[in-house]
């Protein structure tokens, strides 16, 4: 019954809402033809024709109120009223494109940036790592203090693997880069060597073939390589031809088993193309610590029993190998895998997105005034309304359907902004996880229609206000423009362009700092001359190189053959390149000023390295002896230090012949200090250049890199290079680069840091200079005739523009002034940002209040200049 | 306009209906037709006529069709579908109930 009905109504409901127009005719039609047939009758009962059609009007009475009582009786009036007050909006839209396409653009903007920047955060940090159960998942470190955590060593995992009561898996991996071949040319690729734990507690399947088994890790088994959905499709001829085929890693040859599937590009936050078993070789110290651990809980096991459970672990080893070992305090500890993923990123993401908040704040505003602004224009539209009976409620409707159909259109155009924009957010916040994840989805869409319904309340409050005010005194004379702009809706005007230049403030003294800091970034010296110095890096495979010999073997007539290469004025090599590879950090102990039994050790980098590579990078000698070829594999060590450690380590007293342990080994020969160089940045320019050199054939060094000065680009004997390597051993595949190009790259993410504040400020400080040119543009209209009357009674041209940039300036200053405020509070989120510059840097702060300032001048001297070239006649004869 | 006799309310969408379920007719027609049943004593104006015939319209009970009329012009015809005609029963069957009920009240002998 109740459905039969609705098949009837529902159509003839949805035309009278739709096909108004028809149905209003079809209305008319009926009542006309009703007095028709009246007419008739009266004629048919012997009137005159005449007088029968007007007895018929009359008799049939008020047409257009019979009219209102069947639109009444038709029901959805209210809906029929959104519709036509939307039509209506949307014709007055389209008359007025200017302000239509400004407000449009402006909150388009505004809400298209949001989302996309929304879309990013909620993939890298508000939603769920993409595996079963993720929240069980942790990721274990060695701990020491709240902020110094590191990875764990062979020592660690297998006991772990062999004592653990907390997981119901556990897992290891090693993330290092290997030398591929066998497939194509040789390339370097990342690799995870990784335990069959390590898939089994992600809880990630394959797509085709098996993942490893604990047998696989077994030093006699066969070498086994799982490999991304990627490189099988790339290499291999597609997933399902990859299995059994061989692939060479490191000069080893795997059998591929298995195929990863395509999502599946990074895993625990590691980004390798192929995975083979991780083989552990028995420990003879507690360290090295490069191992990846990965564990799920037990169901019900809390992250607090687990970490007891690891704590007890920690001390069962800790005697065992105390000899290499001292830190006490030092304890394995269970860290959410979600919190070492995204937590490096919360930082960034937030501070976008807090970037991002205030332009939208801005662009709101920014459509607020706008609306007011079209609102007091159409005052005399809105009197004549209410003077004909339009309720306050159905004019206040109207105004709110108009807000609501801007933002309407400015959420299409955000859409479109933000479908574009979420991967250009994505390239330019720096050094973001889980980018693979970030796409437009519901979530983010539903994000934009709650913004955009937020932004329509918010810019449609103040134009309702105003318009119920307004209908409450119905004003029909032709002043009523002048009589009806109450003091408060200028008040509310000038409020939104005050809080627009407040809001920029802060945006752009980030800028400013962050330009700063760039700049003090910039005159850094690296300790080192880039200019015409070229590097190529090579590892050497374990499996054609066994032993320290062999690799020694290599790396010296390599250093050979190079320096005979015409164009070469010196070369040498090193295992770590400056400015941003710290390569091996290595921990020490003073025989002179050893620590507290008990503490952690100090660490610096660690670099192996020759003597042409001080000559090639031309870092000066400025104490001491250069290392010989007497300081061999069998010699006693010895190490050159950089000026900055000497001075940390050794204030005010002779470094030369210092000894120190090296790397917790008190069984070891001591290292000498023999030398002391210049101040390279190994860890970033902005840190310090504490640093240890150590004789590269006392490092025994599996990778190193080829230093090269040459006499024109060294571009031009990359290929030279390339012969002689391949003359050595034909297999190695080689990474060239410029060490300008380096010391570019170090600066990269502060200055897409610096770019992508600035790119926002900029739009802030536009904004709100379009805001405060709005309403100057609108008070010099709105008080023309005075302003008339002023240059009609002698004022100068001059003292008016003074008088209404004066008037704009004072908003400009007064936003200023409240920013300055609000950046004082918001500016200690940039400090950990900034390079050498205090939050409250003045030349930022006078710089940012200065632009700002200039740019609402020069916004305000528009209306200004326009002001004072009102004719004085004509504007007091208009009105 | 004379108004001979108000309408209980409520009962013009019944007499609406039961005119209509003699034969359909057009708004002006059921004007006249409920006159002449009712021998001039039931009148209804057009104030009222015509918002209670789309209200049920859009109720579902009666449809409306535009045809030639017998004048050669396009007229609208209203006209009673199923589901008016059990509305119909379900009205007249209330509307007996309440008459007789007030009948009986009514004829009460004053003591």
């Amino acid at each position: 019954m109740r459905l039969e009905r609705w098949r009837y109504t529902i159509p003839l409901r949805l035309r009278s809402l739709f096909r108004r127009r028809q149905a209003e005719r079809e209305l008319t039609d009926e009542l006309a033809d009703h007095v028709e047939r009246e007419t008739a009758e009266r004629i048919r009962r012997g009137a005159a024709p005449a007088d029968a059609r007007r007895e018929a009007l009359v008799a049939f009475g008020g047409v257009e109120q019979h009219k209102e009582g069947v639109r009444d009786a038709r029901g959805w009036r209210p809906l029929e009223n959104l519709v036509s007050d939307t039509r209506y909006s949307l014709r007055a839209l389209r008359r007025n494109p200017g302000f239509t396409a400004a407000a449009v653009l402006v909150l388009g903007l505004g809400l298209g940036a949001s989302t996309a920047v929304f879309s990013v955060l909620d993939a890298v940090l508000l939603s769920e790592l993409p595996y079963p159960d993720a929240n069980r998942l942790v990721r274990i470190y060695n701990q020491n203090s709240p902020t110094n955590l590191w990875s764990l060593s062979t020592v660690d995992v297998q006991a772990i693997a062999q004592q653990q009561k907390s997981f119901d898996a556990f897992g290891a991996a090693r993330w290092s880069d290997a030398a591929l071949s066998g497939v194509g040319a040789p390339e370097h690729v990342a690799v995870g060597r990784v335990s069959a734990g390590f898939f089994q507690a992600l809880g990630v399947t394959a797509a085709q073939g098996r993942l490893l088994q604990p047998g696989d890790e077994s030093p006699a088994a066969p070498a086994v390589v799982v490999v991304s959905h990627t490189l099988a499709g790339r290499a291999l001829g597609g997933a399902a031809a990859a299995i059994g085929k061989p692939i060479t890693l490191d000069g080893v040859s795997h059998t591929v088993v298995g195929v990863l599937p395509p999502e599946r590009a990074d895993l625990a936050g590691i980004r390798a193309v192929a995975w083979p078993a991780l083989q552990l070789a028995a420990p003879t110290r507690r360290g090295p610590f490069g191992l990846r651990a990965i564990a799920r809980l037990k169901p019900g096991v809390t992250i607090e029993a687990a970490a007891r459970d690891l704590g007890g672990i920690s001390e069962r080893i800790f005697p065992l190998w105390a000899a290499g070992f001292q830190d006490k305090t030092a304890r394995l500890t269970p860290v959410p895998l979600r919190t070492t993923i995204v937590g490096a990123a919360d930082r960034s993401v937030r501070f976008f997105a807090g970037a991002v908040a205030l332009v939208l704040v801005i662009a709101v505003a920014n459509v607020g005034t706008l609306m007011l602004v079209r609102t007091s224009a159409r005052e005399q539209e809105l009197s004549v309304r209410a003077a004909l009976g339009a309720a306050r409620s159905r004019m206040a409707r109207l105004v709110a359907t108009e807000c609501l159909a801007l933002t309407l259109l400015a959420a299409l155009a955000g859409l479109g902004v933000a479908a574009s924009g979420v991967r250009l957010v994505a390239t330019l916040a720096p050094g973001l996880p889980r980018l693979a994840e970030v796409g437009l989805d519901v979530r983010a869409v539903g994000f934009l229609a709650v913004t955009a319904l937020l932004s329509a309340l918010l810019v449609s409050l103040s134009p309702l206000a105003q318009v119920l005010r307004r209908a409450a005194t119905p004003s029909l004379v032709p002043d009523a423009r002048r009589a009806g702009t109450s003091r408060s809706s200028n008040r509310t005007r000038a409020a939104f362009v005050i809080a627009e230049f407040a809001l920029a403030l802060p945006l752009l003294l980030g800028a400013g700092l962050l330009l700063r800091s760039l700049l003090r970034l910039q005159q850094v010296d690296p300790g080192f001359d880039p200019v015409g110095v070229g590097s190529v890096s090579l590892g050497l495979p374990a499996a054609r190189y066994p032993d320290d010999t062999a690799r020694q073997i290599f790396w010296d007539r390599l250093a050979q053959r190079v320096e005979e290469i015409p164009g070469v004025v010196d070369a040498g090599l090193t295992t770590s390149l400056p400015p941003d590879n710290g390569g091996d950090v290595n921990n020490f102990d003073l025989v002179a000023h050893p620590v507290p039994q008990g503490t952690s050790q100090p660490v610096a980098p660690w670099v192996g390295v020759t003597n042409g590579f001080f000559r090639a990078m031309k870092i000066p000698l400025l104490d001491g002896r250069p290392f010989t070829p007497g300081d061999s594999g069998s010699a006693p060590p010895v190490v050159s230090v950089s000026r900055a450690w000497a001075a940390r380590y050794f204030p005010g007293q002779p470094v030369l012949g210092q000894q120190l342990i090296e790397g917790g080994c008190t069984e070891c020969p001591r290292t000498t200090i023999v030398g002391v160089v210049g101040d390279v940045h190994y860890l970033g320019l902005a840190n310090g250049a504490e640093g240890v050199y150590a004789p590269l054939a006392q490092v025994q060094a599996r990778s190193a890199s080829l230093v090269v000065r040459t006499r024109g680009a060294p571009a031009s004997v990359f290929s030279a290079i390339r012969a002689k390597v391949a003359a050595l051993d034909p297999e190695l595949p080689l990474v060239e680069s410029l060490l300008l190009d380096r010391l570019r790259d170090s600066l990269a993410d502060p200055r897409r840091w610096t770019a992508m504040l600035a790119g926002f400020a900029a739009v802030a400080v536009l904004l709100a200079a379009l805001g405060i040119f709005g309403l100057m543009s609108y008070v010099v209209r709105q008080r023309r005739r005075e302003i008339g009357v002023r240059i009609a009674l002698g004022a100068q041209p001059g003292a008016v523009t003074r008088m209404i940039v004066g008037r704009g300036m004072r908003y400009a200053l007064l936003g200023t002034v409240i920013g300055l405020a609000l950046a004082a509070v918001q500016m200690r989120w940039l400090r950990a940002l900034l390079f050498q510059v205090a939050p409250s840097d003045p030349m930022a702060v006078l710089g940012a209040a200065g632009v700002l300032l200039l740019a609402g001048f020069l916004a305000c001297w528009l209306p200004g200049q326009q002001a004072a070239r009102i004719r004085a006649l004509e504007a007091i004869s208009t009105e | 306009m004379s108004k001979p006799t108000d309408l209980v309310q409520g009962t013009l969408d019944l007499l609406i209906l039961k005119i209509l379920a003699l034969e359909p007719l057009n708004g002006w027609s059921v004007g006249q037709r409920l006159k002449q049943l009712s021998a001039d004593v039931l009148q209804v104006s057009e104030g009222s006529l015509y918002p209670a015939l789309h209200k049920l319209e859009q109720a579902g009970w009666i449809t409306a069709e535009w045809r030639p009329s017998e004048n050669n012009r396009r007229a609208k015809f209203y006209s009673l579908t199923r589901l008016g005609r059990r509305q119909l029963a379900r009205e007249t069957e209330d509307w007996r109930r309440l008459s007789s009920a007030i009948t009986a009240v009514v004829r009460l002998r004053e003591a």
